[in-house]
């Protein structure tokens, strides 16, 4: 069944609620997700979770407040949960002082996305991964079904975004067997359990090919991690960053790097760039391209967001993301930007270095596929330390040679995005958001890779 | 359900209030209610679960069928096919968190949290400042083949003070024990009291000034004495995520990662120097993951983890045990099976991981230093997937020079290897340097869980550490 006809109806509730001189709104994100982790190339632990959570907010003469519900999807239920919400808010409002920095719009703006697809069966999935990683430790996670954002307000907003997507998010770990409790203190140690490459196929449309054809490539890509692994001594190395390991440097930016709030609170890590005393390489720029993830332009006070905001223009600061919030405290003209103003598209342009030529023009250095549990180290300076983690190869002229052990790193991205910009690839990968901790979203980052005159490893 | 099934219902309610002040603006009231069921279907060789907020008979049939039909997928392609399934060995168990004190009314609260935050705004370099509480109380109940296996109650109270000082030039940030809310304890208003929140506003924002007109920390291997707000988070990263069993096994090797420990390690393994005890104890009052029985039904236990730096044991709940098991390694564990809510199904994950006290004051500790540096409350973590090469940096720092605390110091960091810093501790702190913190924010799984884990730790010293500053 449609989200939408699940837990639509509450929603009719929330838009006919508010009394007289009240605004009501409600907010909802909701999910019907299959979540399969498979583990030495079997299914560890599997099921699915429906839930609906309702952020209703009611604002009465220069106040405001916030309840939130998580609803049931039975219409008599949801309607009663409904009620006593609003309820609690009017209690809540009664006490509440007047809030200055209050903002929701009054433009009643609407929008209906519905984009359903053909999802995969409990035995579809289990046949294409667990028939694929046949006789290979794959470990990795399914996380596929429909998923949904709504907006509904007592003054005529009426936003619903559906949408149905799976993805396969996985690794290859070629030192150990396939069967089950192979590798468990078997291995040569630790330095030998984490050596694996990662890969993640996803989708709106289930495809098995897809994935079989996903973990053949893997697994062969994988063979090279059999050789025996170098230890570097830390120092400064010549570098290409896969579009995965230029992304999750970049995503650190999203903590308050962007945020108006965090400029104005002395949090932010791009104070420096703001204020024109730092500068990035004239080849860097990266906006926030909602239109382009796929994710909603409409927002949880009500605002419409741009499809496509330039937060870094040729290696300078560009524009902030201002929540209505933000721009009346800080009184700055908002740009709807979500509350948390972290952004949830980011996408990074691209330069003019072919992919298929990113080793031979390293010549010598490290390949790195991914980065791993980053960091501010010194905020001040945008210095963020790291590791790296599966896939890093130690490339001889323009050739993978051997698995490199895990690596520290520790550098400045004005460093790393500055000067140490030797060239970004033409070629942009579009890697979607599987982060399940709030649920499953909507974004997505798209980058392509760069290479690096040098990155400095620390340990 | 067919005989050969068993059939295992989770309840989960919570319910949420939170209250700020922000730059002198109290922010709008904020509460939530929580309320789902998880389902969870055995058959022999498979497990699978389907959760749903829908408590009705109809839903609750919805997501039987659902987990049974996984059940089956997992017994025909499982990791669990030749491992004995646990059962629950906890039956009627009833558990109410510590309340001591009952809290005030609401409006109380937010008095309390204005006047915290007008003593933070005590200058004009102070840009931003809050005062926060979160108060939440959770009751979960467990069923297995329809008995109660455990009814249990707690409420979690996480206030804290956060101050910013910017001169235009840099700016530096104090909190309590934390921007990520490390002052976190089981209880009433007693839990405010212990926190230091009240009259601690004034403190938290001298204390940022200090550091904005502080010099960078030095550069250089010295002695390190970390106060309970940082041994929090070292324990946290580099004890307590390597002990976990499903790491081990492997399970988290494709996110959170694995651990540089292996099953063999267990009984002989020196994880740190003969000063190192370390204890899974759900027992300590008002410690935030305190409870009685986890949610595979195992009843929880004091147990020791590392003995005079031994390790002895892993964070393994019923079913990781049973499976390493029938890999070959019979371990003892833990109750650690734990769920963030109603809507995730259980993996292995900390409670309250403690360190022991020893004999230590903390004057002798910083005493017995030549040169080193005393830091205090994490502000930033990174360690890698085997939970070895980590990198932790604080809020305060202050020079030890010739067995005397010198001057303040900014952006302390430190950086080393599991497998070989704990062999380095030189000193432990007595009880009195002992405090009881957590965090609300622990994250691993797939699907992502985000859950409450408990560290008491007193006061420790370690010898020849690789310490650094920012860039100046």
């Amino acid at each position: 069944m449609p989200l939408r006809e699940r837990f639509g109806g509450a929603l009719t509730r929330v838009a006919g609620g508010a009394g007289a001189g009240e605004i009501l709104a409600g907010w909802l994100r909701a999910e019907r997700s299959d979540f399969v982790r498979f583990n030495h190339g079997r299914i560890r632990q599997a099921g699915t979770v429906e839930r609906a959570v309702l952020e209703l907010r009611l604002i009465s003469a220069g106040r405001q407040a916030r309840h939130t519900l998580t609803l049931c999807g039975d219409r008599g239920i949801d309607d009663a949960r409904v009620d006593e919400g609003i309820a609690r808010l009017r209690s809540a409002i009664a006490i509440a002082q007047p809030d200055p920095y209050l903002s929701f719009s009054e433009t009643a703006t609407r929008s209906l996305h519905h984009a359903p697809a053909r999802l995969a069966s409990v035995d579809e999935i289990s046949d294409a991964v667990c028939g694929g990683a046949q006789g290979a430790d794959l470990v990795g996670f399914y996380a596929g079904g429909p998923l949904a954002c709504a907006l509904i307000s007592s003054l005529g907003h009426d936003h619903w975004q559906e949408t149905s997507t799976w993805s396969l998010e996985y690794s290859i770990y070629p030192g150990a067997g396939g069967t089950s409790g192979a590798g468990i203190g078997t291995d040569a140690g630790a330095a030998a359990r984490d050596r694996a490459l990662k890969a993640c196929v996803a989708g709106a449309q289930w495809s098995a090919d897809a994935v079989r054809d996903s973990i053949t490539t893997a697994r062969r890509d994988a063979e090279i991690l059999r050789r025996p692994a170098l230890r570097l001594e830390p120092g400064r190395y010549r570098c290409y960053l896969s579009p995965r390991a230029l992304a999750d440097l970049v995503e650190m930016l999203g903590w308050g790097g962007f945020s108006a709030r965090a400029h104005a609170n002395g949090h932010s890590p791009l104070s420096r760039l703001r204020n024109g005393e730092a500068t990035l390489d004239p080849r860097v720029s990266i906006s926030e391209d909602l239109l382009g993830a796929g994710a909603p332009l409409f927002q949880a006070d009500g605002f419409m967001r741009p499809p496509r905001l330039e937060l870094v223009r040729a290696g300078r600061y560009g524009h902030s993301l201002v929540s209505p919030r933000s721009g009346r405290e800080f009184r700055l003209p908002e740009n709807g930007a979500v509350d948390s103003e972290s952004p949830e598209a980011l996408s990074i342009a691209a330069g003019e270095l072919d992919e298929r030529q990113a080793l031979a023009r390293l010549g010598t250095g490290l390949e790195v596929s991914n980065l791993w549990y980053l960091n501010f180290s010194d905020r001040q300076n945008c210095r963020i330390t790291g590791m790296t983690r599966f896939a890093t190869l130690w490339v001889e002229n323009g050739e993978p040679v051997a698995p490199v052990e895990v690596m520290r790193f520790d550098d400045s991205l004005f460093r790393v995005l500055g000067d140490s910009l030797e060239a970004l690839t033409t070629q942009r990968h579009r890697l979607p958001d599987t982060s399940t901790y709030d649920g499953r979203g909507f974004g997505a980052t798209t980058a392509p890779g760069a290479l690096l005159r040098e990155l400095n490893f620390t340990l | 359900m067919p005989p050969d099934a068993s059939l295992e219902l989770r309840f989960v309610d919570e319910q949420t209030r939170g209250f700020a002040v922000v730059r002198g603006v109290l922010q709008p009231a904020h509460t939530s209610s929580d309320s789902g069921a998880m389902v969870t279907v055995r058959v022999p060789g498979g497990v699978g679960y389907a959760a749903s907020a829908d408590q009705s008979a109809q839903g609750l049939q919805w997501a039987v069928d659902r987990a049974h039909a996984w059940a089956l997928a997992c017994a025909r392609a499982g990791l669990l096919r030749d491992v004995e399934l646990p059962r629950p060995d906890a039956c009627g168990a009833r558990h109410r968190g510590p309340v001591r004190t009952p809290l005030p009314e609401d409006a109380a609260l937010v008095e309390l949290l204005q006047t915290e935050a007008a003593a933070l705004k005590c200058d004009p370099r102070i840009v931003h400042w809050s005062a926060s509480l979160r108060l939440t109380d959770t009751r979960q109940r467990l069923f297995v083949d329809g008995e109660l296996v455990a009814d249990q109650g707690f409420r979690f109270v996480e206030p804290n003070l956060e101050a910013t000082a910017d001169d235009r030039q840099r700016s530096q940030t104090r909190s309590l024990a934390g921007q990520y809310n490390g002052f976190c304890q089981q209880g009433g208003f007693e839990v405010i009291e212990r926190s230091g929140m009240l009259g601690g506003g004034a403190r938290i924002a001298d204390e940022a000034l200090q550091l904005l007109a502080a010099p960078n920390c030095p550069t250089g291997r010295m002695s390190l004495l970390l106060m309970p707000d940082q041994m929090m988070l070292q324990i946290h990263e580099s004890i307590g995520h390597p002990l976990e069993l499903d790491r081990i096994l492997g399970d988290e090797r494709n996110f959170a990662g694995t651990s540089f420990v292996s099953p063999d390690m267990f009984g002989s393994y020196r994880y740190g120097s003969e000063l190192l005890d370390v204890s899974f104890d759900p027992d300590v009052d008002a410690e935030l993951a305190g409870y009685a029985v986890d949610d595979e039904g195992t009843l929880s236990r004091r147990v020791r983890l590392i003995e005079r730096g031994i390790l002895m044991r892993p964070l393994g709940g019923a079913l990781s045990l049973a499976r390493a098991r029938a890999a070959g390694f019979d371990l003892e564990g833990t109750a650690n099976a734990r769920a963030n809510g109603w809507h995730r199904a259980p993996i292995d994950r900390m409670a309250n991981i403690n360190v022991e006290p020893g004999d230590a004051t903390l004057e002798e500790m910083i005493a017995g230093v030549e040169r080193g540096v005393l830091m205090k409350t994490n502000v930033s973590w990174s360690i890698d997937d085997s939970r070895n090469k980590f990198q932790f940096g604080c809020e305060w720092g202050q020079l030890i020079e010739h067995g005397r605390l010198t001057h303040v110091v900014r952006n302390p960091n430190y950086r080393g290897v599991s497998a070989t810093f704990w062999r380095n501790l030189a000193r432990v702190g007595d009880d009195a340097t002992v405090r009881v913190l957590g965090t609300p924010f622990c994250g691993k799984g797939e699907p992502g869980q985000v859950i409450r884990v408990g560290h008491a730790s007193p006061a420790c010293v370690f010898d020849d550490v690789d310490v650094f500053g920012a860039q100046d």
